[in-house]
């Protein structure tokens, strides 16, 4: 049996009973990255001998009977969340050497659960991207076909999910950035309420749109670990004061009379057939099944991409001017005045789509147009959470398809920027409206490659989003990755 | 966005670009500014009264100081000296 | 030169005494060796957040009702963005749309043409932002090292309207402001200390023009005086430049404390565009009435009711003044007065030997060896004769140089006078039995050697009785012979 293709909860009974071992686990995984991830890339930085020791520290506990749910299970963790002395680079030559002296919130509530960290996965530079092609360290590729792409801005941590590299994965979500990549690869990924899972450690992009969250084989793997990084944390301001529910308590109940809202404009011309079709096919089993279907609209949908672009890139211009060189990072070998070193540092240390967002952003704030994009944009977010409190009215939950495609080839839409933005218009509503959402593959197209829908819920209500996710899971028919 | 106009940008991010590279940056930018420019059509205005998270003056944190990090940790990923970071002279 | 009127406004820097800094948990004590009070918050790191400190709210807005100000009951945050070495993030947390204080006045008192004089100066918002790093240059290696200890330190910004038209007038309301600051506990106002900072934004016009000048900016001022030289100077030079015809460049410019002129700065970054935006990882701050009432009673009574009350007392206005300029001898001398309640002579004595003291570098107020209560004590027991005035100067000097309770003192000195009748007696019979020829003297008509005698008597019975009584009994005795 291959023991790194199970779900966390097997691997758990398993590990229970002794039928394996903490070490054997962590080793299958280390074996197999190292004869795979050579061509997937899917990591920057393998931890193996740190993995091996956590290996040792987790059997200890579970031969004193104290296991708790993620004792043993080795995790890979996205590497924008700083993990206390073990490279950092959010996929940035800015980073390349970054060694953060603590550890994220995240990470301190993991290393309490007793995992084992495999190593930090690669990702769309500073997780501005949706393809992963934008890591300056590995360009990680499809696990379903190696031409193309993960996705992104998580790409190292789906494809790692997806070609079972690891047991469960880490990744952040700002537009999509667990959504999307866990689409095209096949997986479930969870993007929380904006606040339910602290930030501190998660190294800011957009810092009123970014979470942390799971990526795993499916819902349920990922309501486990949503558990244990969840949590007021008092070192961020804007993490939510309330206790953290089971978030598989809803498991398994019956998902009859659940309303299910599916506003029109997603599923407009911009959405490819193959994908509104696997989509749509998912409602008609959730109507099977005793759910309702509700028609809704979001007329302000046209206008979200560009209000989280602006925003998102406003924020990430100001987050970053701390990347000069002189406090950690890249420091430029030229530079006399303090300017030019700085200058020469972010210029030689940065990618170009770094950059065009950093452009983008003080465009957004400057003197003289911030009325019209940034004030606009934020007057925008207050709509587009209004139209979403509207439909919620109606409504349990919301399924849209995750992305308008799937994964497309590694070399297409590189030369056009702009028309990349377009492609997040499924996922970044979600964030502007601070929502939970969990991605699924709802079916594969003509050539095998995984179909991903959303279902979005209400503020906290992860539960319920897990609780529908699973409901469809459990029946689906899946095609893993032949990797 | 015109090549002045990505200057000023890059100016205010201190970022450097050479004059090939400022031709296509702005062409990148013009097509993304594009996209940014279809929210001009609606009318809207932001409040920021309806952001109100209703955080009061005791929900905040208690002013306690404790143990700062050690000056080795602050400087470790740093080029340092005599405990300080090293910063070129800036020109006044 | 024609006259021009100045069109002066400040703003002023205070550092709030807090325990910790303003968005982190490192501690904000004054000092410390480089880089030991950094965190990854304050020094900037990748994936930190800013977590507010109650209490520099609170002192904020104390602040701001010791000003006169109102507050505003939400109140934002916003990042003002902007590259230097002394700041980690290459943004400031301040606050510009929704400050916690606006529309404050602050009264003065200021002298002019020997005539004294007073006004409002209005108060345009008071915010609260943090502190930047320190750089040390070092010139031979054309470097500059930046300590991020001061990083995040919680400070105060308080911008006034420009009412403000002379150096005597700056002098008098940066010497108010630092008063009202102490009295609210907030800020121990040390210029030399870098804990109050002061920025003069100045313009002058005719009195016939509609708009203001064009107005220069004034940085790097580190004391009271050098405040009034500046702008004393800036006057000067602008004036001088429209007389001339020229125009007066918007710019900012740098004190030279040698010369006593400013001189224009390379500017930091021309025109700069802070790109202010709302600080997302703060969420706002909301105070009820209950929140401000409860803040506004902890201001202690405030230098101008104190002096009404000291006047009413019966002190004189000089004293007075003295005692209210400064919080800390405010409350000893209002300690002091609820041991021995006689207002005027505890001021008579504080003002007389106290300060005195103080004055002369032998004693420091905030590390006074003694109690108020002690000090009441002394002058009571000078009042009401229980140790000659002159004896208690001698018992304060004890108290000043080793502490101690001044009846003990006295009593060990020998000082305490008790009016011991019988010793009296003896002492003066001792007295004239060894100076019979004075006696003889006295008996024979000259009145001077009573003088002689009495200060033998004295002397011999030093601090037993007062003076008064040595002189009745001595003038019997002699009567008597």
């Amino acid at each position: 049996m291959d023991i790194t293709a199970l779900k966390i909860r097997d691997m758990r009974t398993m590990l229970d009973k002794k039928e394996i071992s903490a070490a054997e686990l962590t080793d299958a995984y280390l074996d197999r990255i190292d004869k795979t991830d050579g061509s997937l890339e899917s990591y920057i930085t393998v931890t193996a001998d740190e993995a091996k020791a956590a290996a040792v520290k987790a059997q200890q506990v579970i031969d004193d009977g104290n296991a708790g749910v993620l004792t043993g299970i080795p995790l890979a963790i996205k590497d924008n969340i700083c993990t206390d002395g073990i490279k950092t680079t959010c996929a940035s030559r800015i980073l390349e050497n970054f060694v953060p002296p603590y550890n994220a919130t995240v990470m301190e509530k993991l290393n309490a659960e007793g995992i084992v960290m495999l190593g930090k996965t690669s990702m769309d530079e500073f997780a501005m991207g949706g393809s992963t092609q934008t890591s300056a360290f590995k360009k990680t590729k499809n696990p379903y076909d190696q031409n193309r792409v993960p996705g992104g801005s998580s790409g190292g941590s789906a494809a790692a999910v997806g070609a079972s590299l690891c047991a469960a994965a880490l990744g952040s979500d700002t537009g999509g950035s667990i959504r999307q990549p866990a689409s095209f690869c096949g997986v479930t990924g969870l993007k929380p309420t904006y606040g339910r899972v602290s930030r501190y450690g998660l190294v800011a992009f957009a810092s009123s749109l970014d979470q942390i969250g799971p990526v795993a084989k499916d819902a349920h793997d990922c309501a486990i670990i949503l558990n244990a990084i969840s949590g007021y944390d008092y070192h961020d301001g804007t993490s939510a004061k309330l206790d953290v529910p089971d978030f598989t308590a809803k498991i398994g109940q019956d998902i009859k009379g659940i309303k299910i809202a599916m506003p029109k404009e997603f599923y407009a011309e911009g959405i490819d057939s193959d994908v509104r079709e696997a989509v749509e096919n998912a409602a008609k089993w959730y109507e099977q099944q005793g759910a309702v279907i509700v028609e809704c609209s979001m007329p302000s949908l046209k206008y979200a991409v560009a209000a989280y672009y602006l925003i998102a890139s406003a924020e990430a211009s100001s987050n970053l001017s701390r990347y000069d060189g002189i406090k950690y990072g890249h420091r430029s070998e030229t530079g006399d005045s303090y300017s030019d070193l700085v200058c020469n540092s972010r210029s030689e240390g940065f990618g170009d789509e770094v950059k065009r967002r950093i452009l983008l952003g003080n465009y957004a704030l400057s003197s003289g147009y911030y009325d019209a994009y940034y004030g606009k944009a934020m007057a925008l977010k207050q709509k587009i959470r209004e139209e979403y409190a509207e439909i919620f009215k109606g409504c349990d939950v919301i399924l849209t398809p995750t992305a308008p495609t799937v994964a497309y080839g590694i070399n297409e839409n590189i030369s056009d920027p702009a028309k990349m933005y377009q492609a997040d218009i499924c996922t970044v509503t979600v964030n502007i409206a601070s929502l939970p959402a969990i991605s699924t593959t709802c079916g594969y197209d003509k050539n095998g490659m995984p179909i991903g829908m959303s279902i979005i819920g209400k503020h906290w209500d992860e539960a319920s989003v897990i609780q529908a996710a699973d409901a469809y899971e459990k029946q689906f028919a899946y095609q893993p990755a032949k990797i | 966005m015109d090549i002045e106009m990505v200057r000023h940008l890059s100016d205010l991010g201190k970022l450097t670009f050479t004059d090939e590279e400022l031709e296509k940056v702005a062409k990148d930018m013009t097509g993304i500014i594009e996209i940014m420019d279809t929210i001009k059509e609606i009318d809207i205005s932001y409040d920021p009264i309806k952001d109100n998270h209703n955080v009061y003056l005791n929900g905040l944190r208690e002013d306690r100081a404790m143990d700062s990090f050690p000056t080795e940790k602050i400087l470790q990923n740093a080029v340092n000296s005599e405990k300080c970071f090293v910063v070129p002279k800036v020109v006044e | 030169m024609s006259a021009y009127i100045p069109v002066i406004g400040l703003e002023i820097h205070a550092e709030l005494l807090t325990k910790s800094k303003v968005f982190c948990t490192c501690s904000a004590e004054f000092g410390g060796d480089k880089n030991t009070r950094c965190c990854p918050v304050c020094s900037g790191m990748p994936g930190t957040l800013p977590i507010i400190n109650q209490t520099a709210v609170e002192y904020a807005v104390k602040a701001g009702f010791a000003l006169g100000c109102d507050i505003n009951k939400f109140s934002t945050f916003d990042r003002k963005n902007y590259f230097y070495p002394d700041l980690p993030k290459a943004y400031q947390i301040s606050q510009l749309y929704l400050p916690l204080c606006i529309n404050g006045l602050v009264p003065i008192e200021f002298e002019e043409n020997g005539e004294k004089k007073s006004k409002n100066i209005r108060i345009n918002r008071i915010h609260l932002e943090e502190d930047a790093g320190k750089l040390i240059h070092d010139d031979l290696n054309g470097v500059s090292l930046a300590d991020y200890n001061r990083c995040g330190i919680p400070l105060i910004e308080i911008v006034t309207e420009p009412d403000i038209g002379s150096a005597e007038e700056a002098k008098a309301f940066v010497e108010k402001i630092s008063l009202l600051l102490q009295y609210a506990g907030v800020c121990d106002c040390k210029m030399e200390q870098g804990s109050l900072r002061c920025d003069v934004n100045i313009s002058i016009m005719k009195p016939t023009d509609t708009e203001f000048g064009t107005r220069a900016e004034i940085k790097n001022l580190n004391s009271i005086k050098a405040i009034g030289r500046a702008i004393d100077f800036e006057i000067y030079r602008q004036a001088k430049l429209l007389d001339m015809g020229k125009r007066v460049v918007q710019e900012t410019r740098r004190f030279d404390d040698n010369r006593g002129e400013t001189k224009s700065m390379r500017s930091k970054e021309d025109a700069h565009d802070y790109r202010y935006f709302p600080e997302p990882d703060i969420l706002q701050v909301n105070f009820t009435d209950e929140d401000l009432d409860a803040i506004r009673e902890k201001l202690p009574e405030m230098p101008y009711k104190r002096l009404e009350r000291y006047l009413a007392d019966g002190l004189n206005e000089t004293d007075a003044k003295i005692i209210v300029n400064k919080k800390i001898l405010s409350d000893f001398f209002d300690e002091a007065v609820k041991t021995y309640s006689n207002p005027k002579s505890i001021c008579n004595f504080l003002i007389g030997e106290l300060m005195r003291r103080i004055n002369l570098g032998e004693i420091e107020l905030e590390k006074l060896p003694f109690s108020a209560e002690g000090f009441a004590k002394l002058v009571e027991m000078a009042d009401t004769d229980k140790v000659s005035k002159n004896d208690a100067k001698d018992v304060f000097r004890t108290m000043c140089e080793k502490g101690g309770d001044p009846e003990e003192i006295a009593k060990a000195a020998g000082l305490l006078i008790t009016n011991d009748t019988g010793k009296v007696l003896e002492v003066i019979e001792e007295v004239l039995a060894a100076n019979d020829k004075a006696v003889s003297q006295f008996k024979n008509g000259d009145q001077k050697v009573f003088g002689f005698l009495m200060g033998q008597c004295t002397k011999a019975l030093k601090g037993v009785c007062t003076p008064k009584v040595i002189k009745e009994e001595l003038e019997n005795k002699l009567k008597s012979i």
